[in-house]
């Protein structure tokens, strides 16, 4: 195509030429003033020449120039967009086209889908290998980006014990996923460098406040498991109470160990419970987006639920038979079925910790759990 | 599920605002609360009473509105839980929390949102009342 001098600035070919060969997905809009698109498309293949055509010389008063781009594009090439975009609004101007306030706006749903995909990068990390215990986890996005995490992970100290964090920024989109991907390494850092979930949780919310400059808190329920002896030790800053499922078929326990949630208090003033998994007990873990799963006929989930899906994971008959795979199965097909046809509002996230009984067994019943203990 | 709000004057010892949540305040609808409120607050209002008398379920969002209700009628930057890092590090020096702060009261809590308020430590940012003339006499 030939270049068209434009009076009073350059021609479009001058401006495009040298962006060519950059990031052909990267293309650009023009919206008006109210946010509406007047030129180009949402469509990546259309030619990005064209659009600029129309950016210099279509009708614009007070709109946008916004350049955007597909998830593939890199800083370098982002970068370039802009400064094509800026050069265009110039030209626009130039013209007589009125004043182009430019921005670069990646498309919001892109961004959100990387931010998803960052966040399962998180989650799907290899559970690390604990002989003895089985561990299962469920991990569902809300559409937004939601602020859910949990971390399984062998601490550093002698005999390695197991740390369990499961976690809840309050509020929803890329301001609680940013909190998300702040805490999570905080909260991992603390658990191995204290002498117990208590005090992680502490030291961790005087980050937090320090560090917090927004109305989003975090629950968080942080453990440590000794393998050996099945001792677990829990805290909780305004987490749902994790649930003891006894291997004896006894009822379902919660630990009652609360706390203030992270980010919004100077001091938690937190206090420990302790408990002995025995063999084929079963710890389980949970966010709000399982209780607050809510039906087409606007009923909640809520903890009967919970707890009838668990007992339904405990029969002799069922699969699994009451294991920490199954459990956690069973809540997560319970839920699904329970909000079907509606669009899930917050991120469902379950992790269950099951210790497995002896191939032989030595005599004796298993231990029962304790709860409740505190100190 | 929907949330209405409605919002009255009354009046004890100050002028109050009262705003009566009516429904479920949850993910989808607490930007809207909260800007409801710095609408109140832009307005003159300075004493606010939250009736929670119909407000039957209440998410984790809901502690992101009732936080920033306390701030805005502090006066205060209002927090925008939309706005990523700048959100995180714009905003000066956060409410003064665990000293009992008066301008915002609630009152006629649900079990299920009282649960909500015990379980996760923000009861203690406010005082609560059983009923809508208690709290008035109260401010």
């Amino acid at each position: 195509m030939s270049d068209q001098p434009t009076p009073g600035g350059p021609g479009v070919d001058a401006i495009l030429a040298p962006f060519r060969g950059i990031e052909p997905s990267l293309s650009i809009v023009i919206n008006d003033a109210s946010g509406r698109r007047v030129a180009g498309t949402s469509s990546d293949d259309v030619p990005r020449d064209s659009i600029a055509r129309d950016i210099v010389a279509g009708p614009l008063a007070g709109g946008r120039v916004v350049a955007w781009g597909s998830s593939a594009a890199t800083p370098l090439a982002a970068a370039s967009v802009e400064s094509l975009a800026v050069a265009l609004g110039i030209a626009h101007t130039a013209r007589g086209g009125g004043i182009a306030d430019v921005v670069v706006a990646r498309r919001i749903e892109e961004e959100l889908a990387h931010g998803r995909q960052l966040q399962r990068g998180f989650l799907s990390l290899v559970p690390p290998d604990v002989p003895g215990y089985q561990l299962a986890s469920h991990y569902e996005a809300a559409r937004e980006v939601g602020g859910d995490f949990f971390d399984l992970f062998r601490m550093r100290r002698r005999g390695r014990p197991l740390s369990i964090v499961i976690a809840d920024v309050s509020g929803k989109g890329i301001a609680a996923a940013l909190l998300m991907a702040f805490s999570r390494p905080l909260l991992h850092a603390a658990i191995d460098n204290t002498t117990g979930p208590a005090e992680a949780l502490e030291r961790t919310n005087r980050i937090l406040v320090q560090e917090r400059r927004s109305s989003l808190f975090i629950t968080a329920l942080c453990a440590t498991l000794a393998l050996p002896t099945g001792r677990l030790r829990l805290a909780n800053a305004g987490h749902e109470p994790p649930l003891i499922i006894p291997g004896d078929g006894s009822p379902v326990q919660s630990v009652q160990v609360e706390g203030p949630l992270l980010g919004a208090f100077g001091s938690l003033g937190l206090f420990e419970a302790e408990i002995e998994l025995g063999a084929g007990d079963v710890v389980l873990f949970y966010t709000d987006g399982v209780t607050d799963a809510r039906a087409a006929s606007g009923e909640r989930f809520e903890e009967r639920r919970l707890l009838e899906a668990i007992e339904a994971a405990r029969g002799a008959d069922a699969p699994g038979h009451g294991t920490a795979a199954g459990i956690v199965e069973s809540i997560r097909t319970a839920v699904t079925v329970f909000q079907a046809g509606v669009e899930p509002a917050d991120d469902v996230t379950i992790v269950a910790i099951g210790r497995r009984r002896p191939a032989v067994r030595r005599g004796g019943l298993p231990r029962r759990a304790q709860s409740g203990s505190e100190g | 599920m929907a949330l209405e709000t409605s919002v009255d004057q009354a009046s004890g010892r100050v002028p109050i605002t009262v705003v009566a949540l009516d429904g479920e305040l949850d993910a989808s609808n607490f930007t809207a609360l909260i800007e409801t409120v710095r609408g109140l607050y832009a307005a003159g209002s300075r004493h606010l009473l939250l009736d929670l008398s119909n407000l039957r379920f209440m998410a984790s969002s809901g502690l992101v509105a009732l936080h920033s209700i306390v701030r805005l009628m502090h006066g205060e930057p209002p927090p925008d839980s939309e706005a990523g890092w700048s959100a995180l590090h714009s905003l000066g020096q956060d409410v003064a929390v665990g000293s009992t702060q008066t301008e915002v009261q609630l009152c006629g809590a649900q079990p299920a949102v009282e649960r909500v308020l015990a379980r996760t430590g923000l009861n203690r940012l406010f005082l609560a009342h059983p009923d809508r003339a208690t709290a008035i006499a109260a401010f």
